[in-house]
């Protein structure tokens, strides 16, 4: 059952992260890696916070590098830049629900704003959310940047001799 | 003197196609590094040294060739194009092509020309593909079959407002609201129909409007040196989300008893 989970989990992101790719237009070859590296990222993240109760920031830590590591190497196949596999494969990440709540709890902050207790619940909710949602953000953004650094030559040249033009 | 007019032209044409080529990069949504780094490579192709300064909507190039004290300099305008990773992989193979083959000025310019008409992708193509990604992501976020069958219909809607919008050239943070809302508005369906994880279905119903492209590309600018401009990506993705967000707030107002 935990491995149906895990699978499923992997699919579903892979789903999403083909799909959010294609409103950006990348290179139809690149789509099959788009899928493992969001798969693998994904499904990574929900292990270490399910079974080893890692919190949601330092887990899409980990998971955003496996995805800017895993871009290194499949770059190179498909002679794309790192970055058109890994933005893609980064995007089933976003925290879509704290953001909704971020947003949900602003507009009920306003709208109990004559109530102290109410409306100073709201708020707090509000930078609770808020504050999850930048980080976790964050985080992916610099994870899958790291590799680029440690690998700055290989990464440099992916497009090279491309036999795609 | 004849030769130093000859070598102007020759500058000067080379300064144009770069300043092309430049302004296709940072229009499709290349973050700047890249950008700078596959001008200069394509300048050495070419034989020339290039130097370049960018901000979100301008960038100035200047060409400059070692023989001769002749130089060029340009401000180039960024068209506002859509974004595409195509381009973006294309147009980087092309420099290295042009390094290693060494290309001449033509053939680098008919390539260049050959690669940017290439077809997009077929709109109903990313239409489906979006609404199948939107209903996963319900998923993931814990929606049942049906806050995921809403949730594909509402982005289904949603999204087609937003290319329609777009290929009406209405200003960007109007078609932000708007398709937030119609989305939103058509989600918030699964509140009436009785669904248990109707909240997430609402939730997730906007969240293809993310500007994730410019987001993390402004992190990877910031990341990169390139401050001032990875700032500026990051306010104008931020200026997208808080439309977005304000779309939502009216449905959101609108439903707002049913979801306490």
């Amino acid at each position: 059952m935990i491995a149906v989970d895990i699978i499923s989990d992997g699919i579903f992101a892979a789903v999403a992260a083909m799909g959010f790719g294609s409103i950006s237009d990348p290179p139809v070859r690149a789509f099959p890696y788009i899928a493992i590296l969001a798969a693998v990222g994904h499904a990574a993240r929900y292990c270490l916070m399910t079974f080893l109760g890692v919190d949601i920031v330092s887990a899409s830590l980990v998971a955003a590098v496996i995805i800017g590591t895993g871009s290194v190497w499949f770059g190179r196949r498909v002679f794309c830049p790192m970055t058109v596999l890994y933005i893609p494969a980064l995007l089933p990440m976003v925290p879509g629900t704290y953001a909704y709540k971020t947003v949900f709890s602003l507009i009920m902050f306003f709208q109990e704003i004559s109530s102290p207790t109410q409306g100073s619940e709201y708020l707090q909710a509000m930078i609770y959310n808020g504050a999850v949602s930048f980080s976790v953000l964050f985080t992916l953004g610099v994870g899958a940047t790291i590799p680029v650094f440690l690998l700055r030559e290989r990464a440099n040249s992916m497009t090279r001799g491309s036999k795609f033009i | 003197m004849q030769e130093t007019k000859k070598t102007q032209q020759h500058i000067s044409e080379i300064a144009d196609f770069i300043a092309r080529y430049l302004s296709y990069m940072l229009g499709a949504g290349v973050h700047t590094s890249r950008v700078v780094r596959n001008s200069k490579r394509l300048g050495t192709a070419l034989g020339v040294d290039v130097s370049i300064h960018t901000s979100q909507k301008t960038a100035t190039l200047s060409v400059s060739s070692a023989d001769t004290p002749v130089h060029d300099t340009r401000v180039i305008d960024i068209p506002p194009f859509p974004i595409s990773f195509e381009w973006n992989a294309d147009l980087s193979a092309l420099s290295w092509a042009a390094l290693d083959d060494n290309l001449s000025l033509e053939a680098v310019r008919g390539k260049f020309e050959e690669l940017v008409s290439k077809p997009k992708m077929n709109p109903f193509f990313v239409l489906l593909m979006a609404s199948l990604a939107n209903a996963s992501f319900c998923r993931l976020f814990g929606g049942d079959i049906w806050a995921m069958l809403v949730t594909f219909t509402a982005t289904m809607i949603g999204f087609f407002t937003r290319q329609h919008l777009m290929r009406r050239k209405v200003n960007h943070y109007i078609v932000f609201i708007v398709s937030a809302f119609v989305a939103s508005l058509c989600a918030s369906s699964a509140l009436s129909l009785g669904i248990e994880t109707a909240e997430i279905a609402l939730a997730t119903s906007v969240l293809f409007l993310v500007p994730g492209v410019p987001l993390i590309n402004g992190i990877i600018d910031i990341t990169d040196g390139h401050i001032q401009i990875g700032i500026s990506r990051i306010v104008n993705a931020f200026m997208l989300i808080i439309s977005m967000a304000i779309g939502m707030s009216i449905t959101l107002i609108l439903v707002k008893d049913s979801l306490l």
